[in-house]
């Protein structure tokens, strides 16, 4: 579905992330561990359009994406999640919502699926999204994302500034849309969590990808345990 | 007393949308439109000659509207991309020289080729009285189809799908471009819309008074300041600060002088700016 090979991008100070190379395929859960400040967020920002790579190639779907504005690549099926979230905060919890399937009109069945996902929002319909909770803003932007009915769903550190239940309440709602074969790339620093959802993984480390595999082979990697899992 | 009142606020309802096309374009793009009084000015002059030509007044308010949205168009495809290229700062300092050069040129080939020209349009029948006052007929159309368009520029922007788009470009540009939301095309929209609302404001304001040749500056201006008050990117702010700003304007020139209300509005927005930076209604960044 999604394939990057050798990409290499980075701000004006310099390159950041230095001809990394991975796939998702279809129906999988990919996750992308690494530190902070190891290039997670701008490979993302690369893939989704929001940042111009200096070198390297981005297919989705066989068609390559590089170059293309980031609101073209969102309405061919790839919806990014930011860490910041990027909500439209004075607007209501249904005006963001339904934004999310622009330029169509929000139709009735995916209303109801991310109701039946975050009954919260259900009850917060008519707030303005600046005014909720984390949590809450952070359930709105996965929401937001599935209104356009993603062929893949990207996640840059969805769990960022959330309790750790309410973390835990977010992958639940991730496991469930994995359930119903929604592909999913996921960057993370709270591992554990990451890798009960995914099938495989990629560690990014200084902007190059230093280890792959499953995540049952990533959980078993000394370093991973470590440097990520906490087991000495 | 109400006299004053009353003609304050049919003023200021224009004041409140020609900030409007103002705070638009600013909220949208970051890009402060100097040339905005000269886009009412070409808008009025299209009138004043096509009617001349022959055509009927609503065809030649028709053509005035449509010359209005045409220049905005033009600006968007000529004189915006470069602006739109810089960031921050950087862009909207660019657009202060830039539409202030245009601004200069329509305003200089205006003064030279006609130089003493202005529109006038008159709306026949007797005054008509409101609370006691007599109110021109000019005065009121001018006010109802100000409100009008009022009402229906925050229809568009809360009931249809694009208005809610442009919205969501003045709270959050990436948000917008994460949802599949072109913010260029967006603000092309937005400038030929503010082209249109400057034909507006120059077609409503020549019922109440001549729109001349040289009143793109001060419309622009008057709109600046209303802008200010009302806080930039504010669409009710413009209209609130524009109804305030519109009765203090007329009471200041009816009891001191008009050589004084613009430097009494002026004054009136560095108030506004000492005790609220973000203006009435605007957004503490």
């Amino acid at each position: 579905m999604l394939e990057v090979r050798g990409l290499t991008a980075g701000y004006t100070g310099g390159d950041v992330v230095h001809g990394i190379s991975f796939k998702v395929e279809t129906g999988e859960a990919v996750m992308i561990i690494g530190s902070n400040g190891a290039g997670k967020t701008t490979v993302f920002r690369a893939v989704v359009g929001l940042l111009a790579p200096s070198a390297g190639e981005v297919l989705f779907e066989g068609a390559s994406i590089v170059g293309m504005p980031a609101h073209r690549i969102a309405r061919l099926g790839i919806s990014f999640v930011p860490a910041e979230r990027r909500l439209f905060p004075r607007m209501t919890v249904q005006e963001n919502l339904s934004l999310g399937a622009y330029p169509d009109s929000p139709d009735s069945e995916t209303i109801e699926l991310v109701m039946d996902l975050f009954p919260r929002l259900a009850e917060r319909r008519r707030q303005r999204a600046g005014t909720m909770s984390g949590g809450e803003q952070q359930m709105l932007a996965v929401g937001r994302a599935l209104m356009a009915r993603p062929r893949l769903l990207v996640l840059d550190e969805p769990t960022t500034g959330l309790a750790p239940k309410l973390a835990k309440e977010a992958y639940q709602a991730l496991d469930v849309l994995r359930g119903r074969g929604l592909t999913v790339l996921v960057a993370e620093q709270q591992v554990p969590m990451a890798m009960a959802l995914s099938d495989r993984g990629y560690v990014l480390e200084n902007g190059a990808i230093s280890k792959q595999g499953t995540s049952a082979e990533l959980a078993n990697v000394p370093d991973v345990k470590r440097a990520y899992l906490g087991i000495v | 007393m109400t006299a004053n009142i009353l003609d304050g606020i049919v003023l200021g309802l224009q004041f409140g949308l020609l900030a409007t096309g103002l705070t638009l374009v600013y909220g949208l793009g970051g890009v402060l439109n100097l040339a905005y009084g000269q886009m009412a000015v070409v808008s009025a002059m299209v009138v004043l000659f096509t009617m001349e030509a022959g055509v009927p007044t609503l065809g030649a308010v028709g053509l005035g509207l449509l010359a209005g949205g045409l220049f905005g168009l033009l600006l968007d495809l000529t004189v915006l991309p470069s602006i739109y290229r810089r960031q921050g700062e950087a862009r909207v300092l660019l657009s202060l020289l830039v539409t202030l050069g245009l601004a200069f040129i329509v305003d200089g080939f205006f003064n030279w080729r006609f130089p003493l020209r202005g529109l006038s349009l008159r709306i026949g029948g007797g005054p008509i009285p409101i609370f006691g006052v007599p109110m021109r007929r000019g005065s009121l159309v001018a006010s109802a189809i100000t409100l009008a368009a009022m009402g229906g520029l925050l229809w568009f922007f809360r009931a249809t799908i694009t208005g809610r788009a442009i919205r969501s470009v003045m709270e959050d540009d990436e948000g917008a471009r994460l949802v599949g939301i072109d913010p260029r095309r967006m603000l092309r929209l937005i400038l030929i819309v503010t082209g249109v609302l400057a034909g507006l404001v120059a077609v409503t304001r020549s019922m109440v008074a001549p729109v001349t040749v040289r009143a793109g500056f001060e419309m622009t201006v008057s709109a600046l300041i209303v802008t200010v008050v009302g806080g930039l990117g504010s669409v009710s702010g413009a209209l609130v600060a524009g109804i305030i700003l519109g009765i203090i304007n007329i009471i200041a020139a009816s009891y001191i002088g008009t050589f004084l209300s613009l430097i009494i509005l002026l004054g009136a927005a560095a108030v506004t700016i000492l005790i609220r930076p973000s203006g009435l209604l605007g957004v503490r960044e």
